[in-house]
């Protein structure tokens, strides 16, 4: 049933879906990146891919599977400590009495 | 000119109920935005019988009746982009004697799925990529799929 020309668009796509695999996994890393500022001074990034446990001054910051959340908090309100967790970019979590934002990039 | 209008009218009807059909059982938890695209039998067939206006009419007219009956405007932008591009790219493929239906169906429905992705990056960023891999591979297997569906369809009634 399959012709010639039949194969070759199925071998060239199936060589796009690995090209493009192999392209996706090797720059999974660059990919998202999480920053952590505290007082407006950058104390933390890396990749939202890497698991980490930022440990700032009144605050823990916690990146893990792909999504950021602020574990504790020393303020009275605890809104950064119930906030969702981020993954997407552009979005951010900020501690306004410790002035601390973790935003994803 | 009149017999021609009456079956374009026909096969746009039949290939948006096959749009609806599709819309009834969602394949999205694969992968967002993953479909079969039955309707896009009705071009392929067309492309078969050397139609190339009329499988680029049918599916013009089918992906825009659909997006006002079905979905949304924003999505509009989505399929017409890639319903015209993947018809215009299957033309040239449709006229090679050692390509198939099946062939020029995947040649199609990649076509689609990379165009979508571009839509896509331009609105949302180019964290869209991601999803190539996978769109690629539904496209490899929803593509053949109904390429072969055509090819069965277009021996019997040809």
């Amino acid at each position: 049933m399959l012709k010639k020309g039949d194969r070759i668009i199925i071998i060239s796509v199936s060589a796009l879906i690995i090209i493009s695999s192999a392209l996706l996994f090797f720059t999974k890393s660059g990919g998202k990146m999480v920053t952590v500022k505290e007082n407006n001074e950058l104390i933390y990034k890396g990749s939202l891919y890497e698991n980490k446990v930022v440990e700032l001054k009144g605050n823990t910051v916690e990146i893990k599977g792909g999504a950021v959340t602020v574990t504790q908090a020393d303020c009275k309100n605890q809104i950064c400590v119930n906030h969702r967790a981020i993954t997407k970019k552009g979005e951010s979590i900020i501690c306004l009495p410790n002035k601390v934002i973790a935003e994803i990039e | 000119m009149a017999k021609k209008v009456a079956l374009y009218g026909i096969l746009t009807s039949l290939a948006l109920i096959f749009g609806y059909i599709e819309s009834l059982f969602s394949l999205s938890f694969i992968a967002p935005g993953i479909k079969l695209g039955i309707a896009n039998s009705v071009a392929l067939l067309l492309l078969c019988f050397k139609d190339f206006k009329g499988a680029l009419l049918v599916n013009i007219t089918r992906i825009l009746l659909s997006a006002l009956l079905f979905s949304t405007p924003f999505s509009l932008v989505f399929s017409l982009t890639a319903g015209i591009i993947s018809v215009v790219i299957m033309k040239p493929l449709s006229g090679i004697k050692s390509v198939s239906v099946v062939g020029f169906s995947i040649a199609g429905a990649a076509v689609h799925n990379l165009v979508q992705l571009t839509v896509a990056s331009l609105i949302f960023g180019r964290a869209v990529w991601y999803y190539l891999p996978f769109l690629l591979v539904s496209a490899l297997i929803s593509g053949g799929i109904i390429g072969a569906l055509s090819l069965i369809i277009f021996k019997r009634i040809k």
